[in-house]
């Protein structure tokens, strides 16, 4: 399988004088294979039939440099099935690009994009799960989210919600199985396991204590956000729901998230004002994430509560606080809404800045201990470098994004590639590392609180000066939002794990008729084998809390 | 019959049957028996106070949090209340573990700590027996402990014990030599394998540094050795950055994971009581058993010196535990045996060399 990085070759077809994406030069790219263009609000989608998927995408892949494929995004309408896959490039992530994948009714299926993009095997095993739709020349299409005895697709038209599953016996049996080869042993890690971070199971097979193959079951935390989002209205009732995906004190982002798309998708133009304090929440939020991060990292490394792990809770505790001031909650913020945030800072304003001010003062010396206590400790980079290697090639071909990207040296970052919020009038570097191993990892997200507290600085100081009556925290938002008919946008920010996008199509109802979520955690788990196969089970456990996965968001 | 010219002496039972004026053989079994009661509870009430208490309390300091504060006075009463809890939980027994063995394996590790501290010198006439080859005795008892964790893992029934009792052997084999090389180097000095007597070699002063005369214990004389035992005695009682066996983020909880209330219990009674043995080992062997550090201490008992040193090492047990990562299994093994197992060996030889020099 060829993984050659489009940004080496010279020649990218489809990119006009100005950089921009010039469509109709990609048209010309696929030729006879796109059957129409179809226009969503995010980009252009061309639809092509479902046995021309793998042509297609190794098409845009190697002349066009269509490197990401962010989601596979699959629906049933009346009269089809449809797969969307979402293309974009790490170099350049404005440049997007939508496959549209029409299949029959009575028989859903299309080409396998597994031999082009390796991330498209848990995506259309997600698709295949949920949807229905079978896809050709896939190598292990089983169900990802749901148990293997699910009868149905739960988010087929036909699916009968009231029909009780039965889940037989030997769904719950232990699989004490054997393994086929000798001197092998097969071990489930997890789902109740210290280091899995939640309930995730992780098939392994172990040779001695060396890692033959590891595979990672999920869907133990599965809540059916999406299709719970499909039942609840855009101006009010969904906000809540985002909290609850990476529930790990990244709310605001994935709130963020969910704002974003459904902003773009009926034309909202949030206030300055709300921008600047949804970039300082959204920035506290991602301290806090690393924070737990850093410190459940250093709970696998050193394998007990240790004082690492304390300090780091006690710092993200101080942002906790802050948060709930800000928010009036400490876990499920629910404190944007379209258009803005749901109230002003705090009164009494200058105490809650200074508040932070005083956190962002201690920034530099915690950092300075984190690195005393475990950057340069001989045992922890003994354990942390070289190990759990993701060489780039890899990670793009697993759509890997956030900090365990820019780990192994990817310099991409929604924040500043594709810019939203008050991101570009700030001034902050992406961290990024080229070490690809634990290690590497680690340092960026250390790099990133810095970075963080960078930001919420200069957002500080312009809500210190922002004069009052200029105070607008919520643009004039129609009471029902019914976007036109057919409208499709997929839209995505930086969360604390990476690329968390949002597929949104509307039937013209104040429902989404189809509500995808592109889950960071999702994609950059199923690197997992490629990066513990052939290591020992420590190095597994530290690959795994390097990831840092928040299971809530990988089954949503 | 072959007669070994050894000859045992019995400090605490000749003690106690003077004191309480029993003679004869039955008279000395009796005392034997006080005696092993009155040691074996010290330590048991040392270990008791660490498991659930002491270890919290510590460990909340390094980490900046309280701990147990609520139950009594500083949260001791704590003790009584895990006692409590731990006695009255249930006693799972899995399906298809090996039982004889099962159950014989949370028995040992206690036993064999207690039996090591039976020829430790703790003060005065405490201790138990004295045997000329004191020393072996101790170590010999004391990897029996790690029978009884591989006994654990093996008939567990469990994929996570049997891994950690796999593990467990792995490193008690590459840290017992060292560590017995290492001790070696004291028997050197002291010229006796007579616990007692590689006491009594580390009374004479060392240096006068203004005034203060420092004895010669062998961890100033030989402070490379005193590290090297420090580190192999961490892997021998498991403890971090060697904490391989039990590794809870990677095993679960190693050969512990299918054990639950009195077994349990035994297990970590066991565990705390070899740390303390390990402490034990280290002030007989390098802080002058239960003398006191300068002359002009030395109206403070013994006893309470040797309680000091030995809890001194758990501290520092405590220490590492809060602040050094865990080890690779490879990485420790390495570290076993091309590190210290080669630098226990020229320390040994080193040290026979000097000795031979002075001599």
């Amino acid at each position: 399988m060829s993984s050659t990085p489009a940004s080496s070759q010279k020649n990218i077809v489809g990119i006009s004088k100005n950089g921009t994406l010039d469509y109709t030069k990609l048209e010309k790219l696929l030729g006879p294979l796109v059957l129409q263009k179809e226009d969503h609000v995010n980009a252009p989608a061309f639809v092509i039939r479902p046995d021309s998927v793998e042509e297609a995408l190794t098409l845009l892949r190697d002349e066009a440099g269509f490197d990401h494929l962010s989601c596979v995004t699959a629906q049933e309408y009346e009269d089809r099935f449809e797969s969307i896959y979402h293309l974009r490039k790490y170099d350049s992530p404005q440049h997007e690009l939508g496959i549209v994948v029409p299949s029959p009714k009575n028989n859903p299926w299309n080409q396998s994009a597994c031999s082009v993009f390796r991330t498209a095997d848990w995506h259309e095993r997600e698709a295949y799960d949920l949807v229905g739709i079978n896809y050709e020349g896939h190598p292990d299409l089983r169900r990802i989210l749901l148990p293997d005895t699910w009868q149905g697709h739960p988010l087929s038209l036909d699916y009968d919600q009231n029909k009780p599953q039965l889940i037989t016996l030997q769904e719950h049996e232990n699989p004490l199985r054997d393994t086929d080869e000798e001197n092998t042993m097969f071990i489930n890690i997890g789902p109740h396991h210290p280091a899995t971070h939640g309930v995730l199971h992780l098939k392994t097979v172990l040779d001695g204590e060396h890692v033959v193959s590891v595979d990672p079951d999920i869907g133990y935390l599965h809540r059916c956000e999406e299709q719970m989002a499909q039942g609840l209205n855009y101006r009010y009732q969904i906000m809540p729901y985002p909290d609850r995906w990476d529930y790990a004190s990244a709310g605001l982002l994935n709130e963020w998230a969910y704002a974003r798309a459904a902003e773009d998708l009926v034309n909202i133009e949030v206030p300055e004002y709300a921008e600047i304090i949804r970039t300082m929440g959204a920035e506290l939020c991602r301290i806090c994430a690393h924070f737990l991060a850093v410190g459940t990292f250093a709970l696998d490394i050193y394998g007990d509560f240790t004082a690492i792990f304390m300090y780091a809770m006690r710092d993200r505790e101080i942002v906790q606080s802050i948060l709930e001031d800000l928010t009036g909650q400490r876990m499920m913020f629910n404190y944007f809404r379209l258009g803005g945030v749901v109230w002003d800072l705090p009164e009494p304003r200058d105490e809650f800045l200074s508040k932070i001010q005083k956190f962002l003062d201690k920034i530099p010396a915690g950092i300075q201990e984190y690195s005393e206590l475990m950057t340069t400790n001989e045992i922890f980079q003994l354990r942390c470098v070289g190990t759990g290697i993701l060489p780039p090639d890899v990670a793009r071909q697993y759509g890997v994004t956030g900090p365990v990207a820019r780990g192994s040296g990817i310099d991409y970052d929604l924040r500043r590639d594709d810019p939203y919020g008050y991101y570009e009038n700030l001034d902050w570097n992406v961290v990024t590392n080229d070490g690809c191993d634990i290690y590497s990892r680690f340092l960026v997200r250390l790099g990133e609180v810095e970075q963080s507290a960078k930001i919420i600085g200069q957002c500080i100081s312009l809500l210190e000066s922002w004069p009052e009556e200029d105070r607008i925290i919520q643009a004039n938002v129609p009471r029902t939002i019914k976007p036109p008919a057919d409208a499709e946008i997929y839209r995505a920010v930086e969360a604390a794990k990476g690329e968390l996008g949002i597929y949104i199509r509307s039937d013209g109802t104040q429902q989404p008729a189809r509500f995808k979520i592109r889950s960071p955690c999702f994609s950059n788990l199923s690197t997992l084998s490629e990066m513990a196969t052939g290591g020992l089970v420590p190095d597994l456990i530290a690959a795994l809390g390097s990831l840092d996965i928040v299971l809530g968001e990988v089954d949503r | 019959m072959i007669t070994l010219p050894l000859t045992t002496q019995t400090p605490l039972v000749d003690a106690i049957s003077h004191l309480l004026g029993l003679d004869g053989s039955f008279g000395l079994i009796l005392s034997a028996f006080i005696a092993a009661f009155l040691i074996g509870n010290i330590m048991l009430i040392s270990a008791g106070i660490a498991g659930p208490w002491a270890k919290r309390k510590i460990t909340a300091v390094f980490t900046d949090r309280i701990a147990v504060n609520r139950l009594g006075p500083l949260g001791l009463l704590i003790i009584v209340a895990d006692a409590v809890r731990l006695l009255a939980k249930e006693l799972i027994v899995p399906e298809g573990v090996d039982r004889p063995s099962w159950d014989i394996a949370p028995l040992i590790l206690p036993f064999s700590a207690l039996l090591g501290f039976a020829v430790i010198p703790m003060g005065g006439p405490l201790q138990l027996a004295d045997p000329e080859t004191g020393l072996v005795f101790v170590f010999a008892v004391a990897s029996i402990a790690s029978v009884g964790v591989v006994i654990g893992g093996y008939s567990s029934n469990n994929k996570f014990s049997m891994l950690g009792g796999l593990r467990a052997v792995a490193m008690n084999i590459a840290y017992e030599i060292p560590l017995i090389v290492t001790a070696a180097s004291v028997v050197l000095f002291a010229g006796s394998l007579r616990l007692s007597e590689i006491v009594s070699a580390q009374a004479a002063p060392l240096i006068v540094i203004a005034g203060v005369t420092i004895p010669s214990w062998f961890a100033f004389v030989n402070p490379f050795a005193f590290v090297l035992f420090l580190i192999a005695n961490l892997a021998e009682i498991g403890r971090n950055p060697f904490d391989i066996p039990e590794a809870p983020t990677e095993l679960v909880a190693g050969y512990v994971t299918e054990y639950s209330s009195v077994y349990f219990v035994l297990f970590f009674l066991g565990e705390f009581l070899h740390v303390f043995l390990g402490g034990a080992i280290i002030a007989t062997l390098f802080l002058g058993g239960p003398a006191a550090p300068i002359s002009s201490l030395s109206f403070i008992p013994g006893f309470i010196w040797f309680l000091l040193k030995i809890w001194s090492v758990f501290l520092f047990t405590q220490w590492m535990r809060a602040a050094i990562p865990r080890v690779r299994i490879d990485q420790m093994i390495e570290i076993g045996w091309k590190g210290l197992l080669a630098l226990s060996f020229i320390n040994l030889i080193l040290t026979a060399i000097l000795v031979g020099v002075i001599a």
